[in-house]
């Protein structure tokens, strides 16, 4: 019996059908799509912009550049997968959609991070909760990077056309369970419980959006801005790694030079090589392959650096969770993922103070939640039976704002994958054990009957009062206290001047004339808001002054005429 | 069988112990394992070598307790099943993390491997399910990385397979994928 055999015989299939499946759609048009299943790629391919990476950051440059009448390519090294074949299962989406299948951890692996690797990057496998940059945040990149033209008021207009074309607004249906705890927790404590924005549209609240949206309600940049691109005559090379540049050689003393091209590898679907490079010429490259890939590209590619920042100060939202065991039915795979926030814990210090944290929710899918939720044996066995009633906060620690959070860097293998040095430091333990106070003293004031923060050495706690003084108690160290993270920024920051940045304020990278970086990796820090909304503003920003300085045309990301 | 890169002596001096940490080439070097390297590669072709199916198969009895069927034909049916998935999931990862698990199996897979990293005594196929499991719990609370991240290359790997199957969401109350 094969494996696939084992996969469709069991239980429901998952799949919905009657669904419009919009890139089955769009290949029987006549997209250009070539990699994996696909077709074979040419020796050789020149075009007018190339852009590594179909995620937040890719996919809105590529609709807006192919909008200016640009020719674009868009090279994805993950599959290009859609509604149909989305069968909410964690099995299927983790190996075929997630970076290392599902497998991807910092370097001396004390926490698992989840990225997307896929058409539509992560935004194919995110939560759907939309936060636009926190004021603050952007006030201390102007301050400390010199990015005071981006404060929030100049982002305004961008926030506004992203929420525009990706349909975002407030989570007006009903709380799922494992949400309604949070509220409940929150209101109970004295805190506010704000409601989520989420970019979807005639959304089913089934609750998969980290599988993969089997409706295509989610706007994701697999349904919006890719084929928006692809209609406009882009093409789209998937299961292709950008390899490394070609660089002009150095002339004299200058630090400047241009990328000649691009070697791209066709590859497997578990990332080893599948046929001959491809050799990529463009007159400007647009790495978009997120916080981590991005960096490693340009470190394979020996970019100039001259002030040793490349891969430094990538940034986790470093978290952690709480899981509480309730007297009622949460099912918390069930229904919107994400509806409830609380940014009370972030405000309540100074932003270069001890660390602020985010409270939200995660999703209940057994394979995410027993894997991160700790306990073996016995101990594992009672967790796992007790799952319907189990509701899972998560602490979203803000990295990047004090003298002791400096992130992690990004270093390369022996075989070029990159791995993400990150170390679990005191000032993050710290942290973690004040929001695992929180998240408690919030748990049982929603009534639960008993709270487990995640910690090895944790036990199921009956009351405030025995969790209290048993987390105060407890050793904060690496990898007893159980971290993971879904949101990875930095590595190639942008600043106002060479010496603090990678990249400029409009993306062009300092030292690389044809070169620039649209997505999460040019982050000065982390943001403290989850950071999708942060990627597609900025390079919606940046692209329009691509566009202007490539072929003198103004565009936006959303127009009146597109409604 | 052709000399994979995993089980050629020369590379495996060379290759860094990017995930183990140095502290396991220093382990191995004392333990003198060098050569039992040789015969029993912790995996073949990327799926798991019998040597460690034998291993993942008592480390999954520790780690999923009486989550599993009762001793008997049902038991082994689920843990045959958890093995191939296991396979598959193995599969799936790219190429270096395939090679630093590879790696962690074939030193678990001999004796001085097992006790240094581990401190487990007895041969995989004769520990007990406590044996396991009590050497894991040490593991997962000692404060040094290296045996951190023996457990939960380890532990995390079973559970993600084992909660991702069909097979076992009936035990943690999960209907599945929701349809309509
Ligand atoms: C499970 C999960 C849940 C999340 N939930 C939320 C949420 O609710 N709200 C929110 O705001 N954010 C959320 N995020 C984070 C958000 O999706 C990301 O921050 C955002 O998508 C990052 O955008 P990006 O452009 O930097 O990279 P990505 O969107 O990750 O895209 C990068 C793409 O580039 C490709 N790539 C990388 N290197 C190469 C290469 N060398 N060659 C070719 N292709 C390459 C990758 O395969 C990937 O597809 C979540 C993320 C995950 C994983």
């Amino acid at each position: 019996m094969s494996s696939s055999d084992i996969r469709d015989n069991d239980g429901p299939s998952g799949a919905i059908t009657g669904i419009p499946d919009p890139i089955a759609e769009g290949l029987a048009r006549g997209w250009k799509v070539r990699g994996g299943p696909h077709g074979a790629l040419p020796e050789r391919i020149d075009c007018d912009v190339a852009i590594i990476g179909s995620g937040a950051g890719a996919g809105v440059t590529a609709e807006m550049l192919a909008r200016a009448g640009l020719q674009v390519l868009i090279i994805e090294e993950g599959p290009l997968k859609s509604s149909r074949d989305f069968r909410q299962r964690e099995s299927d989406a983790y190996t075929q959609l997630y970076q290392e299948g599902g497998g991807r951890k910092t370097a001396d692996q004390a926490i698992p991070v989840l990225q997307g690797r896929c058409v539509g990057g992560s935004t194919t496998v995110n939560w759907a909760g939309s936060f636009r940059t926190p004021a603050e945040t952007l006030a201390f990149w102007g301050e400390r990077f010199g990015l005071s033209t981006l404060n929030f008021d100049a982002m305004q207009p961008w926030f506004e056309q992203v929420e525009k074309r990706l349909n975002i607004s407030p989570w007006l249906t009903e709380a799922n369970a494992n949400n309604q705890v949070l509220r409940r927790g929150l209101e109970k404590v004295g805190v506010p419980a704000p409601t989520i924005n989420r970019n979807v549209k005639g959304c089913w609240n089934l609750g998969s959006c980290g599988l993969g949206c089997p409706t295509n309600a989610k706007q994701s940049m697999l349904v919006t801005t890719i084929p928006a691109a692809l209609d406009l005559g882009a093409t789209l090379l998937v299961q292709t790694r950008a390899e490394r540049f070609e660089l002009q050689s150095k002339l004299g003393n200058s630090d400047e030079r241009e990328a000649e091209a691009l070697i791209c590898q066709p590859i497997q679907t578990d990332g080893s090589p599948a046929g001959a490079p491809l050799r990529v010429r463009a007159k400007h490259f647009v790495v978009a392959g997120g916080a981590i890939n991005s960096p490693a590209l340009l470190l394979r590619s020996d970019a100039p650096d001259p002030f040793n920042l490349l891969g430094r100060r990538t940034f986790l939202h470093p978290t952690v969770a709480s899981c509480s065991v309730m007297p009622e039915v949460v099912n918390g795979w069930a229904g919107a993922p994400l509806a409830v926030y609380s940014d009370h814990f972030l405000s309540t210090q100074a932003m270069d103070g001890v660390i602020g944290y985010k409270l939200e929710t995660a999703p209940v899918h057994p394979g995410l939640v027993l894997t991160n939720l700790g306990g073996i044996g016995s101990k594992l066995a009672e967790r796992a039976r007790a799952l319907p009633q189990t509701a899972v906060l998560i602490g979203l620690l803000r990295d990047g704002f004090h003298p002791d959070s400096i992130g992690g860097s990004v270093k390369l293998r022996r075989d070029g994958s990159p791995a993400l040095d990150y170390p679990v430091n005191a000032y993050l333990l710290e942290g973690a054990r004040r929001a695992h106070l929180t998240m408690a003293e919030v748990q049982f004031a929603a009534g639960a009957r008993s709270v487990h923060p995640v910690h090895e050495l944790a036990q199921d706690y009956r009351s405030w009062a025995e969790a209290k003084a048993a987390i105060q108690a407890l050793p904060y160290k690496p990898f007893i206290t159980g971290f993971a993270s879904a949101h990875v920024m930095g590595g190639c920051g942008m600043a106002a001047d060479a010496a603090r940045g990678v990249v400029r304020p409009d993306g062009q990278h300092w030292q690389l004339r044809n070169v620039s970086v649209h997505d999460g990796s040019t982050f000065p820090t982390s943001i403290g808001a989850n950071p999708q909304m942060t990627v597609y503003s900025q390079a919606a920003r940046m692209t329009a002054g691509l566009a202007r300085r490539l072929n003198g045309r103004e565009v936006r990301l959303f127009s009146p005429s597109q409604s | 069988m052709n000399a994979t890169p995993m089980s050629s002596p020369a590379s495996m001096q060379r290759r860094r112990f990017l995930k183990l940490g140095l502290g396991a080439t220093a382990l191995l070097a004392v333990a003198g394992a060098g050569t039992a390297l040789l015969s029993k590669p912790g995996l073949i072709e990327g799926r798991l070598s019998a040597p460690s199916r034998q291993l993942m198969r008592a480390i999954t009895v520790a780690v999923c307790g009486d989550l599993l069927p009762p001793e008997g034909p049902a038991r082994e049916a689920r843990l045959a099943r958890h093995m191939d998935q296991l396979d598959r999931q193995i599969a799936g990862f790219p190429p270096a993390l395939r090679g630093d698990l590879g790696q962690l199996l074939t030193l678990l897979g001999t004796a001085p491997g097992r006790l240094g990293l581990m401190g487990l005594r007895s041969p995989w196929a004769e520990a007990s399910a406590a044996e396991v499991q009590a050497r894991l719990q040490v593991m997962g609370h000692s404060s040094l990385a290296l045996r951190q991240q023996v457990f939960h290359a380890l532990r995390d790997l079973n559970c993600l397979v084992f909660f991702n199957d069909p097979a076992s969401w009936a035990l943690v109350g999960y209907p599945g994928p929701r349809t309509n």
